[in-house]
């Protein structure tokens, strides 16, 4: 391992943060809804990941549907809503019933539709890689300090602080967000008061969710979309969940600025030890703060 | 054998016990009483060090105990029940008090003893001493509750404690489980000889057993002294609603 | 006494399963000595899961870790060191144990949810780096063909080297679990809170149950090296973790024997349901599902409940 150091440049290493950046976005928009749903329904859900794979393939299918120029754009709005749909149905369906239970049945439970999702996914779209291509105006890159990013990474940059800005309305400020909050401290009290949580629960979850999905639909056209997405990106949200501070969405942006930093970094440093470098740094972190950075929700 | 000193704890601002003071000396037995929120079960969790405090000291035996964790205070032979019924709930009342006594004698990182062969004659005694020994088979969150909070203190017990600390010993009980349980405290403190400490909601009970009362209100101590002195006092009549309360009893 | 009767009972139970065990080889084809013995070492690792599961109620979410780690510790002593064979089945589990301790002098300081993700963390990161580290591990390929001492490779010999070790294993996780530390550990799941007013430290009690079940998990890891002479870094995925957890739910969390039987019922089901379909996740979800909902007390659970052993009370944990 000698020598690594040296061979890095700035503008190098200046690029691969704003790559790393980037992805960050994704892992972003994916952590903040599994921290939402974690925070308010305390629910673990390991089908996040899924959410994410699903919300990918269909943005392959939409855009493959509809095609040409406006298929990515449909595609983008269309998958998140149609994961959407499913947790929808899911929440309704089976969820609603176990909200008492221990949170290792609801683990245990989110996990069966991992498993179940991940087989229909198989079933629905095979086993080959699937990809999406990226729309014209995105293609190429800009020039940014004198280095050359591509156009969709910018594109990411700037999604990434308007689904954070879009969260804090929605928590901060909105009813529901109010409500939800609340009841993420004393559920009891507020079912109290009249407020019927159990659809405050269902909406936080559908939007938790969505998050996931649109998570996918973003990061579709920047690699392949294949089996097994959903079980890496599942741990890399979890983890970023636990170092930020659970249920806090600022908690989850610091979360995935570490995680997809270390990454990037990592990638220069030593390649094929990349991926070990953001699990060092989270497991790090939690020796000294346990509970993770910031203040959970719980 | 206990004195607290000016003892202080706050929570989020709000000063829960704000200057409590407290002696027992051995073999009293020494109730707390006061209004609701007066501050009664954080005083008992700060001497049993579920709660640590901000300031402030606990004297057991002389040496300050204060800020300990629950297990070491315990160790030091200061033992508690709880208000809301805290046992376990999947085991038998046998192995309830067994695993106190199994902690008492530091057996509890024993790994090849069957437990079943173990303090069998030792756990019944107690078991017999507080009433449950014909129920010592069966599952304890079955017990009527009642049974559970008698359970409660036989759990104490196992640890053989020298001050044993009640919390709320008749709540929710009815009037004759409420007599068996004064009953049971008169022969704890009589036969075995034990110091102990409890706060209760019943004046006929507070003043039918207890030697020493003290008085809390909003955190602090207002008066501690014999039950008669208590009575008369005029802070703890205006404490009382006005008055009218103590002089029922 | 009509407790000397049970036992009696009870020796000729456990000497006729034995035999049964003994002679299977003698009238199963080959591939169901395979199978027999995959179960065993199954049941043995869900097992030590259960014993900080059902027993300890800690939320042990990565336990595949010590199984992995065992397994690993094994394959390269075997490969790599020029140490006498029988040392690196000795030493295994041993590492399994000192890495259980290390996590769990991490995560006891949490509980609940908290430890059980922390333990997540932790263990991905060994995950990832077995996952990488091409030139020590073998990277996502693993290590194959792993030379096993001649009298594993004979026969059976596999075979009845799994079934006593398990065997042995399960005896010492039974008397551990009926021992003074067994029925501590049991209030510890019940009132952590209480135990602690009772003189009990309880970090110090969850931190050797971590050290027991990551040995015994690590033994686990050693058998089925010992089965399938290789290793991959999915002995340690967090998958396999979460797949041991639903063995311990089907066959029933407060049950000595509930994992065991729900190992059997899993790989069975994996084996067979994989002759029809390659979806075997697909129904092994929905099992799950059902589980959930219908049976939250697991296979065994379910049989002492109506049986009467339960008294009214979820999760008895007599047999």
């Amino acid at each position: 391992m000698h020598g690594f150091i040296s061979q890095i440049s700035l503008p190098s290493l200046l690029q691969q943060i704003l790559v790393g950046l980037s992805r960050t976005t994704i892992l972003f928009i994916v952590a903040s809804g599994l921290s939402l749903v974690l925070g308010v329904l305390r629910i673990p859900n390991l089908a996040h990941g899924s959410f994410y794979m699903i919300g990918a393939f269909l943005t392959y299918s939409v855009a493959a549907a509809v095609g040409g120029k406006a298929g990515f754009w449909v595609a983008m709005v269309a998958a998140p809503i149609g994961v959407a749909l499913i947790s929808l149905v899911m929440e309704r369906g089976l969820f609603c019933h176990l909200y008492d239970r221990e949170h290792l049945m609801l683990l245990l439970f989110t996990f069966s539709f991992t498993l179940v999702f991940g087989d229909l996914v198989k079933i629905i779209w095979g086993s080959d890689f699937r990809s999406v291509s990226i729309p014209p105006v995105f293609q190429g890159s800009l020039s940014i300090f004198g280095l050359p990013l591509p156009r969709y990474n910018l594109f990411l940059l700037v999604i990434g602080p308007l689904v954070a800005l879009g969260l804090w309305i929605l928590t901060q400020k909105t009813k529901i967000g109010k409500i939800a909050r609340a009841a993420a401290v004393d559920r009891e009290m507020v079912g109290a008061v009249g407020i019927n949580v159990s659809l405050v629960f269902s909406a936080v979850f559908v939007i938790g969710c969505f998050l996931a999905g649109l998570g996918g639909a973003l990061v579709a056209p920047t690699q392949n979309i294949t089996q097994g997405m959903d079980h890496s990106i599942i741990m890399e949200a979890f983890l970023i969940v636990i170092v930020g501070g659970l249920g806090n969405i600022w908690g989850a942006l610091l979360g995935a600025l570490i995680f997809g930093l270390t990454d990037a970094v990592g990638i220069l440093l030593w390649p094929q030890f990349a991926i070990v470098f953001p699990y060092a740094v989270v497991v790090t972190i939690l020796m000294f703060r346990p509970r993770g950075l910031l203040k959970s929700t719980w | 054998m206990l004195k607290v000193e000016k003892l202080q704890k706050s929570f989020d601002g709000f000063m829960a016990v704000a200057d409590a003071n407290l002696e027992v000396s051995k073999g009293e037995v020494v109730a707390v009483i006061g209004p609701n929120g007066a501050g009664k079960t954080t005083l008992f969790h700060l001497i049993t060090g579920q709660v640590s405090p901000d300031s402030g000291h606990i004297f057991f035996k002389g040496q300050d105990i204060a800020g300990l964790a629950p297990y070491q205070i315990c160790r030091k032979g200061i033992c508690r029940s709880y208000q809301v019924v805290n046992i376990f709930k999947r085991m038998t009342v046998f192995e309830n008090v067994q695993v106190a006594l199994m902690s008492f004698l530091k057996m509890t990182l024993n790994v090849m003893t069957p437990a079943r062969k173990l303090l069998i004659k030792e756990t019944l005694d107690i078991l017999e001493s507080v009433g449950l020994a014909e129920k010592s088979n069966q599952i304890s969150g079955s017990l009527s509750h009642g049974d559970q909070k008698v359970l409660e203190i036989a759990i104490a017990l196992g640890n053989r404690p020298e001050l044993l600390i009640l919390d709320e010993p008749t709540a929710g009980m009815s009037p004759e489980e409420t007599a068996m349980a004064l009953g049971l405290m008169n022969r704890l403190s009589g036969k075995l000889g034990l110091t102990i400490l409890f706060c209760e909601h019943d004046m006929e009970l507070v003043f039918s057993i207890a030697e020493r009362i003290m008085v809390m209100q909003l955190g602090k101590t207002l008066i501690q002294s014999t039950p008669d002195l208590v009575k008369s006092c005029r802070q703890v009549q205006e404490a009382y609603l006005g008055g009218g309360y103590l002089t029922d009893a | 006494m009509p407790d000397q009767k049970i036992d009696v009972q009870k020796i000729f139970w456990v000497m006729g399963i034995g035999l049964l065990f003994l002679l299977l080889p003698r009238f199963l084809p080959r591939f169901y000595v395979y199978l027999t013995a995959l179960i065993l070492l199954t049941g043995l690792l869900a097992t030590s899961l259960n014993l900080v599961l059902g027993f300890g109620g800690m939320y042990q979410f990565h336990h595949a870790v010590f199984y992995g780690v065992g397994a690993y510790s094994l394959a390269l002593m075997l490969t790599k060191s020029g140490l006498p064979v029988w040392t690196g089945f000795i030493a295994a589990p041993l590492i399994s144990a000192i890495v259980g301790y290390i996590i769990g002098l991490i995560c006891v300081r949490l509980s609940k949810l908290y430890f059980g993700m922390l333990q997540i963390s932790l263990g991905s990161l060994v995950w990832a780096i077995v996952f990488r580290w091409y030139s020590f591990t073998g990277g996502d390929d693993g290590i194959h063909g792993i030379p096993l001492p001649k009298i594993l490779s004979v026969s059976h010999g596999a075979y009845y080297f799994t079934l006593i070790i398990t065997a042995i294993s399960l005896y010492l996780m039974f008397r551990i679990v009926h021992s003074p530390f067994g029925r501590t550990f049991q209030a510890i799941r019940d009132n952590p809170e209480r135990c602690e007013a009772i003189g009990i430290h309880v970090r110090r009690h969850q931190l050797a149950g971590e050290v027991i079940a990551g040995f015994f998990a690590g033994i686990a890891g050693t058998l089925f090296v010992t089965v399938e002479a290789s290793v991959f870094p999915d002995l340690m995925f967090w998958t396999l973790s979460l797949e041991i957890l639903i063995m311990c739910l089907l066959g029933g969390w407060f049950t000595f024997f509930g994992p065991m039987l729900g190992a059997a019922i899993m790989v069975i089901l994996r084996t067979f349901v994989g002759i029809y379909t390659e979806y075997w996740t697909l129904i092994l979800g929905i099992v799950l599902m059902l589980l959930i909902f219908f049976m939250p007390d697991g296979v065994l659970g379910m049989i002492q409940k109506a049986g009467g052993r339960g008294d009214g009370v979820k999760g008895n944990h007599r047999l």
